[in-house]
């Protein structure tokens, strides 16, 4: 969205004080003068998506976001994934670990995660709701899977 | 979020390819942190959905027309609404769970309810893995059965006041995007984890009054009297006024004709008439019956009562600083989304709840074993001190025996949805519109999915070895319109229970009572228990 509107900005004429056309054009030099991207690249953390048919997404994120924010953010193409918006009520954001990120995740699944888990399809051991899990430093590089869904009820 | 939630679809998997992790090869789910917590439950989480084989047959390549669901015949004219008719039809609306007992042994897994009087037909759904397909594939605003008394009460009766401002109408009959709007907008504030947890206080603080309330209305035997169900109601619209407003409404005081007790009243009616309206023939569409003037009435009532602690909340909020759900949501996303929320938070909160814990309490009297290991669990996390934020959490024992008594008996027997299209359930196919309830009173005491499905072991939601299918007892429901009171309701009855079981040890020493709908699921007759102080 921020792209569109400064692509807006760019194309649209003024007419300055004087009566000389400018373009905004030219204040597109200004954007890398910005001090929030460098800042920002610092803090990107990279999460891959392994989809059930081989396929890998792969996404940037910042610290504090959740795999959900990820998926949403990047608009990933990942059928269903999110349903209930990031308030534990389905699985649809089902996640399976390996073994060693599993236990780097500060915090433990809460009883709703677990209630919701029981509900997940095709549930392991290091399964989670990626709702749920917050990414920090730690897990720049993650790599997680996506579970196959099921069958599609309405076909 | 909701652009990526309005393009959301589930495709169709053919091949479903079964996931393998390093760790999956491993003996069990032990090591899933278990020296991390102390939480039993977490033995038993790591494992498979039992219904990941039985998915798949389901689709059938012979599939088989609706006119082929068996079920009760209609007949002409009539349809199958007179079989509700009191003494000739054979069906109690106050029986409804035994009627879908016997629906289940008589004709299968689905049945047909063709012919009911100005509704859509009826699927009733006994089979949980089927319940699994369906919920799993939803799209963005799954249909629940309308209640079209109550759906002719906000859009035509007083449309003035539900349609005055867009999308915001509540999630309670409303359907669409105007249902996803608003859900939107509260869920975050009453469904993310931990939203209800920073109410523990409130609401113990709550839970103590009526502590003391029991000690006051005991009779010489300590035994509690004939209407302590209705105690126990204004104990949970206590708890709600407070959560939901902000507000000590006072009911343990309460007196015939109070505001609190007209609106205790006027919710136990509301859910009274709603059943016999919605189940018998719909006289109401042609000329306003007593019924449905004393419905109307009630939500009148209910309505007039909730704006005017919303608005003395709204008021009053400015001024403290304390945090209640009604401010979040006013912070959230404005005072008329608040005020509505808040009205049907008080239209299913109350009885609901209440009724739980009316249940549970009954189930425990007679099962001294059980509120000892009750009580041990509960005493060692709080260890006399107040109850804190998080302490429920420690407490997996009282966790399972809510989990129990809902799986016996769910204060609402049923889940609906109704069909936004075409769907093979059950190995026919159900055509888009039909309202397809999902029969959890019945799977819940089915031994194909628990096993002694009849026998109360909390311990089997601790144990990873016991079967039980996931999809089978989901008395809150289940995906984007999951009940949106559920971590209130939880709170308030964990909370409520586990102060009980410090203070008393319970007893019952009367004849077992029938469970009927009334109009929730729950014990039919005088809750007389006694309560002996510990």
């Amino acid at each position: 969205m921020f792209r569109h509107l400064l692509r807006t900005i760019a194309t649209s004429k003024v007419v300055s004080t004087n009566g000389k056309l400018l373009s905004l054009g030219n204040y597109r030099s200004i954007v890398p003068l910005s001090t929030t991207r460098p800042h920002l690249q610092e803090d990107k953390i990279k999460v891959t998506f392994v989809m059930p048919d081989g396929r890998s997404l792969e996404a940037d994120g910042k610290v504090g976001d959740t795999l959900l924010d990820v998926v949403v953010n990047n608009d990933l193409d990942i059928d269903g994934y999110g349903a209930c918006e990031g308030t534990v009520t389905c699985s649809t954001c089902h996640v399976v670990l390996k073994q060693e990120d599993y236990d780097k995740l500060p915090d433990d699944a809460c009883d709703e995660e677990r209630d919701m888990l029981d509900l997940a399809y095709g549930l392991t051991d290091t399964s989670r709701l990626g709702c749920q899990i917050t990414l920090t430093k730690d897990l720049d590089g993650l790599v997680v899977k996506v579970p196959a869904g099921t069958y599609d009820a309405r076909s | 979020m909701r652009h990526r939630v309005s393009v959301v679809k589930w495709p169709i998997r053919l091949n479903v390819k079964h996931f393998n992790t390093s760790s999956a090869d491993k003996p069990d789910g032990s090591e899933i942190g278990l020296p991390r917590t102390q939480c039993p439950i977490q033995n038993h989480r790591a494992r498979s959905t039992h219904a990941v084989s039985t998915v798949f047959e389901a689709i059938n390549p012979s599939v088989r027309s609706w006119e082929e669901v068996p079920g009760p015949k209609p007949l002409p004219l009539l349809g199958n609404t007179w079989r509700f008719i009191p003494y000739i039809g054979g069906y109690s609306v106050e029986h409804v769970d035994k009627v879908c007992m016997s629906l289940r042994q008589q004709y299968g897994k689905c049945v047909k309810i063709a012919g009911l009087l100005g509704r859509p037909d009826m699927l009733f759904v006994f089979d949980a893995g089927e319940v699994e397909r369906v919920f799993r594939s939803e799209d963005a605003a799954p249909h629940r059965p309308p209640m079209p008394s109550l759906n002719y009460y906000k859009h035509t009766l007083r449309k003035d006041f539900f349609g005055a401002e867009k999308d915001c109408a509540g999630v309670i009959a409303v359907h669409g995007d105007s249902w996803a709007a608003f859900r939107t907008k509260v869920s975050r504030v009453a469904l993310s984890t931990g939203a209800a947890a920073q109410y523990t206080e409130q609401v113990a603080d709550v839970a103590d009054s009526f502590i003391q309330r029991i000690r006051e209305i005991r009779d010489e035997n300590s035994e509690t009297p004939d209407d302590f169900l209705n105690e126990i109601h204004k104990w949970s619209l206590e708890s709600l006024g407070l959560i939901a407003l902000d507000t000590r409404l006072g009911c343990f005081s309460s007196s015939e004709g109070s505001d609190s007790q007209r609106l205790i009243d006027a919710v136990h009616t509301f859910f009274l008439c709603v059943g016999e309206l919605e189940l018998r023939t719909p006289w109401w569409r042609i000329y306003p019956t007593a019924m449905f003037r004393r419905y109307v009435a009630a939500l009148d009532t209910i309505l007039s009562v909730t704006l005017k602690h919303v608005e003395r909340a709204l008021e009053s909020s400015e001024k403290v600083s304390n945090k209640s759900l009604l401010q979040d949501l006013v912070t959230a996303a404005g005072s008329r989304v608040a005020a509505v929320a808040a009205l049907d938070m008080f239209l299913v909160g109350i009885d609901t709840t209440s009724n739980a814990v009316a249940s549970t309490l009954y189930q425990l009297s007679s099962r001294p074993e059980v509120q000892e290991s009750l009580y041990e669990e509960i005493s060692s996390v709080v260890q006399g001190r107040q109850l804190r934020a998080g302490d429920i959490n420690q407490m997996p024992y009282l966790k399972a025996c809510v989990k129990e008594v809902l799986r016996l008996y769910p204060v609402v027997i049923g889940n609906g949805r109704q069909l936004t299209k075409d769907t093979v359930i059950c190995g026919y196919k159900i055509p888009q519109g039909t309202q397809v309830i999902f029969q959890h009173y019945v799977m819940g005491n089915s031994d194909e999915y628990f096993a002694d499905a009849q026998e109360f072991r909390p311990e089997r939601w601790l144990q990873k070895s016991s079967y039980k299918h996931p999809f089978a007892s989901l008395p809150f429901g289940f995906g984007r319109r999951m009940c949106l009171g559920r971590r209130f309701a939880e709170l308030e009855m964990h909370v409520m229970i586990s102060k009980i079981i410090l203070n008393y040890k319970m007893e019952y020493h009367h004849k077992p009572l029938d469970y009927h709908i009334h109009p929730m699921y729950t014990p039919d007759g005088p809750l007389r228990i006694k309560f002996i102080e510990r």
